[in-house]
């Protein structure tokens, strides 16, 4: 009995030795650089459209550089998943970064200083509104992307069909908004949509809002403030009135498909989502510059992404070889916008012709949704600074819209408990907030 | 010459501890060592200082005020609050249609027993994400045919309200686990002495005076300890209202205790969460406590 067991043990012990002997060897011939030149491997964390593609084109035209990409969840998620993995020292060497969450993500301490270089490209490429959001603190963190300027998607053919002419301002949305629901009671010129809070924040932006500001050492944040109480009274308005649809975001897509929700406001990227959930409807869409206050156009930026080295990279030259590839170099931003799947506007304006002769039409009939994107991007609001934070400010605003929708809650006080929640967790963190 | 007494014990010692290290080994490596570590982290803070820019937090030693704030906090107050009124309303329903359902199938009468066990088990292998989805897409008013027919009815199903959202959670989770608890109470009934439910009958009882006279009274351990578990679920739960909050728009972000604690690790709080997380702990321990001190009156098993 002993022996038998011994025995067993032993071939067991056996087998196993030989199985991690494999492995290592195995491991062994594939790492050794006995005929290729030294190939640096970095790591790519992305959410964004057509991150593949971009991988693939870059890396069948580098040699010295060959880029693993990860898909991630974008949002809270993703961000705390970038925190958790930089604490832990397996982050990637490449990060997407929104501009939104770019101070919240050096808060945490997750972004290595790209300054030096970077700061002249940024500087040489780039337009000053662009660079001042990627430039904190005097240093340079991530290479932009996109400028997600804001506008509006609409249904052309809806709103000819009906005689309704597409609004300019706001005071015409909401003249729009009656003649819609008057051409068809089941349909409204938009939806009320309380699970993505960040086109509320844009549309505080383009009415003028600052909610964070720099006052030496210290944050101010200022969410309620009379510009943004004029934006959420006048959306209150239309809920109250039930001229926006109010319902959760499942149905919304429903009503959508079925041709019951006539604009959409969003980024310019936002028409490849738009394209791909809604592909029985080619060809019935426009993009219109966003209605604004008075006759002046105006817009603000709302998402927008660019790319930074995680402060625990050891690769930063080959990470950088490869941002500064996707967002500064017409081959990037063409393998980003040859699938189809993406609609970014870049940030760098040679770019965005570029991007506008990649990205296939038919959905909007033909029509230049980039022209509308490029003519908005002068005119969006400046002044504004984005505060970490933020990922606290989206959920706080996303949590009060979910009591708007019920009723137990009314737009123009939502920003008051998510200030002072956001002043208390700023403080919490050692950060000066007041 | 034979082994001493003691030589003996010695050696009975050394088998013992050879025995056990596996368990004690994993015990500490997977159990003690985090809630040691949860314990430090309790005691402490992440902080920046000035703008927060480019600066790498620091630990920050903060004494017991990570305790203090969560206790002081409406928010994680209030979510034992919600799980109470949960409990409440869930333990009671899904034990008594478990227990019903286990004598039926443990009655004369009872036929396909196999089949029936089958079925009723199988809401339980679905995985509690998926069972979330499904029960929200049965939940949305537009999309649910159960929704739309109850309206057309008459009988409005609000989501939206703090009674409909606990009633929505309980009814997804009584659907989850009260097939689980069918197969142990089945089980427990069948260890009941045959010649006991004879006697019963010879004396002239029915079957539902055996099924409630004789033979739940004589599996009241089995219940209890199902009780105990679902006791320790419920307070831990987290899924369900965490997919279900898309279209209950009552859920908020701290409506169990788990999803307080979660959202403060999405705020970079480590040190909260790690407090409120051994609070929890605390509180579920002395649940389990009262739950085993108040049944073991006359218990059986």
């Amino acid at each position: 009995m002993k022996t038998r067991s011994m025995k067993a043990a032993a071939t067991l012990a056996g087998a196993m030795v030989s199985m991690a002997l494999v492995a290592t060897g195995c491991s062994k011939g594939a790492d050794t650089p006995a005929d290729k030149p030294a190939v640096t491997e970095v790591t790519f964390w992305s959410w964004l459209r057509a991150s593949q593609e971009v991988t693939d084109a870059f890396n069948k035209t580098h040699t010295d550089v060959q880029v693993k990409f990860e898909q991630i969840p974008g949002g809270a998620e993703g961000y705390g998943k970038l925190t958790n993995a930089v604490k832990a020292g397996n982050a990637p060497d490449v990060a997407t970064v929104e501009y939104a969450m770019l101070p919240d993500m050096l808060a945490q301490g997750n972004l290595a200083d790209i300054s030096g270089d970077i700061t002249d490209l940024v500087k040489s490429k780039y337009p000053a509104p662009i660079q001042e959001l990627v430039t904190l603190g005097g240093k340079t963190w991530t290479v932009p992307l996109d400028a997600g300027a804001m506008v509006m998607f609409y249904r052309k053919d809806l709103f000819e069909q009906h005689k309704i002419a597409v609004p300019k301002t706001w005071d015409e949305f909401k003249a729009a908004a009656e003649a819609v629901k008057k051409a068809d009671p089941k349909a409204r010129i938009t939806d009320w949509n309380q699970t993505d809070s960040a086109n509320f924040v844009s549309l505080n932006w383009q009415a003028g809002a600052k909610w964070f500001g720099i006052q030496g050492d210290s944050w101010k944040v200022t969410l309620d403030s009379p510009e943004s109480q004029k934006v959420a009274g006048y959306w209150q308005d239309l809920i109250t009135k039930d001229l926006v649809t109010n319902v959760p975001a499942e149905e919304v897509q429903k009503r959508k498909a079925a041709n019951q929700v006539w604009t959409q406001l969003g980024g310019a990227w936002a028409a490849g989502g738009l394209k791909a959930g809604l592909p029985d409807q080619a060809g019935k869409w426009a993009s219109a510059p966003l209605p604004s206050w008075d006759a002046a156009p105006a817009s603000a930026m709302v998402g927008g992404s660019s790319f930074g080295v995680s402060k625990t990279s050891k690769k930063k030259e080959a990470a950088l070889k490869f941002i500064t590839w996707m967002t500064t170099t017409p081959e990037g931003i063409q393998a980003r916008l040859a699938s189809g799947a993406s609609s970014t506007l870049p940030a760098i304006p040679e770019l965005a012709d570029v991007a506008a002769k990649n990205f296939d039409t038919k959905f909007f009939g033909g029509q230049d949704i980039y022209a509308v994107a490029k003519t908005a991007l002068p005119t969006i609001k400046t002044g504004w600074v984005w505060g970490p934070g933020m990922r606290g400010v989206f959920d706080g605003i996303g949590e009060q819209f979910k009591l708007v929708q019920t009723g137990k809650q009314q737009l123009p006080a939502v920003y008051g408990p998510v200030q002072t929640k956001t002043i208390a967790d700023l403080k919490g963190r050692g950060i000066n907030a007041s | 010459m034979p082994p001493t007494r003691s030589g003996l014990a010695r050696r009975q010692y050394g088998v013992a501890a050879l025995f056990t290290a596996p368990f004690f080994l994993l015990f500490f490596t997977f159990t003690l060592a985090p809630i040691g570590y949860g314990g430090w982290l309790s005691l402490h803070r992440e902080q920046t200082s000035g703008l927060g820019l480019g600066g790498e937090p620091e630990q920050v030693f903060v004494g017991l005020d990570n305790f203090t704030r969560a206790l002081t906090d409406g928010q994680f107050l209030g979510s034992f609050v919600t799980v109470g009124v949960y409990c409440l309303v869930y333990i009671p329903v899904m034990i008594g249609i478990a227990l019903v359902l286990a004598l039926l199938l443990d009655s004369a009468y009872a036929r396909a027993k196999r089949a029936f066990q089958l079925a009723l088990y199988l809401p339980n292998i679905v995985p509690g994400l998926i069972a979330a989805m499904i029960w929200t897409y049965l939940y949305t008013p537009g999309l649910s045919p159960i929704i739309d027919a109850l309206e057309q009815v008459g009988i409005p199903f609000n989501l939206g309200s703090d009674a409909g959202a606990v009633g929505a959670v309980a009814n997804l989770t009584t659907w989850m686990h009260t097939g689980y608890n069918v197969i142990i109470f089945f089980a427990a009934l069948q260890a009941v002495p045959r010649e006991v439910i004879e006697a019963s009958t010879v004396d002239g009882a029915g079957q539902i005076r055996i099924a409630w006279s004789v033979k739940a009274p004589m599996i009241r351990g089995a219940v209890v300890l199902a009780v105990l578990f679902t006791v320790i679920g419920a307070m831990q739960l987290f899924t369900e209202p965490f997919i279900v909050r898309d279209a209950a728009t009552t859920i908020d972000q701290a409506w169990t205790p788990s999803l307080y604690i979660y959202q403060l690790t999405k705020a970079y709080d480590m040190g909260g969460a790690a407090a409120a997380s051994l609070i929890l702990t605390v509180v579920l321990a002395v649940a389990s406590f009262l739950v085993t001190r108040f049944s073991k009156k006359g218990a059986t098993l």
